[in-house]
């Protein structure tokens, strides 16, 4: 049963990825992007990690690729207005073909390591108590700076949004 | 079936295909989600060695990392509109004006 659903989810991952690379509109790509993040949520569950699985489902479903498809329909994209991309699969065999041995290197590194029963578990692995004792104990100061950073953040998209208002009224007043 | 190699083919899938995505695409919002993507398959790498190796780390690093993609996100979405606005067009290669000078 377990190995069933890791095997459905990976499909849509893998699936999701791909239909991202394929399509030319960006609202089917944001959609298998949506549909990959979800499967992905899907396999942290699967990996004893039920707070992550949360946290991927709320921010990455949730808040980014929401933020993409409103920006998507906000910008109202025309058909015009896509590049037009003649090589797309030419590029993309290329990719391939530069991406596939460090795959391989990857994947031969890990199969050597020592097998182990990777299933689900009784025990509060990866719940949010013991995840929250770890974060402000051990990795208070990346924490910290976390919350600098994205306060950063929220100051400098206010900041993006803002300075072409000010732009548009200055030359206003020298005119 | 849910074995350390099958996991690890799952991952570096992810994150093969979201390189592919920065190499081949010129859609800038397409070239942004393959970096979302690169982010997501290195996140199930390290939750998936956080099971292996029965330690809590890398999930905490995994939460790092979805927190500095949100931030990601607020900015680069910020300045994608701004470029849109201004060129009316999502194409990679219009935005090269400051090195090229003459193509505009």
């Amino acid at each position: 049963m377990v190995d069933l659903l890791f095997l459905g989810l990976s499909f849509l991952a893998i699936g999701g990825a791909l239909a991202m690379i394929v399509y030319k509109d960006p609202m089917y790509s944001a959609l298998g992007v949506l549909i990959s993040m979800l499967s992905v949520a899907g396999i942290f569950a699967l990996l004893n990690a039920s707070f992550l699985f949360m946290v991927q489902i709320i921010v990455y479903a949730g808040a980014i690729m929401t933020l993409i498809l409103f920006i998507l329909m906000f910008l109202n994209i025309k058909e015009e207005d896509l590049p037009n991309e003649p090589n797309k699969f030419k590029l993309i065999a290329l990719g391939a073909v530069i991406m596939i041995p460090l795959n391989f290197l990857v994947l031969k590194a890990v199969s050597k390591l020592p097998a182990k029963d990777l299933l689900l578990t009784n025990t509060d692995f990866g719940d949010i108590g013991p995840i929250g004792t770890v974060l402000y104990t051990d990795w208070l100061v990346a924490f910290e700076l976390i919350s600098i950073l994205l306060l950063i953040a929220l100051i400098g998209s206010i900041v993006l949004a803002k300075k072409r208002n000010k732009k548009v009224k200055n030359k206003g007043a020298v005119s | 079936m849910i074995s350390l190699t099958s996991l690890a083919f799952v991952s570096m899938a992810l994150f093969t295909l979201g390189a592919i995505g920065v190499i081949s695409r010129k859609n800038i919002f397409v070239i942004y989600m393959s970096i979302e993507m690169m982010l997501n398959g290195i996140n199930l790498f390290l939750v998936t060695f956080a099971r292996y190796h029965f330690n809590m780390d890398p999930q905490i690093i995994t939460i790092m990392v979805i927190a500095i993609a949100a931030a990601e996100a607020a900015i680069f979405l910020s300045v994608i509109i701004l470029l849109f606005r201004s060129k009316k067009s999502l194409d990679t290669d219009i935005f090269t004006t400051l090195t090229q000078g003459e193509k505009s």
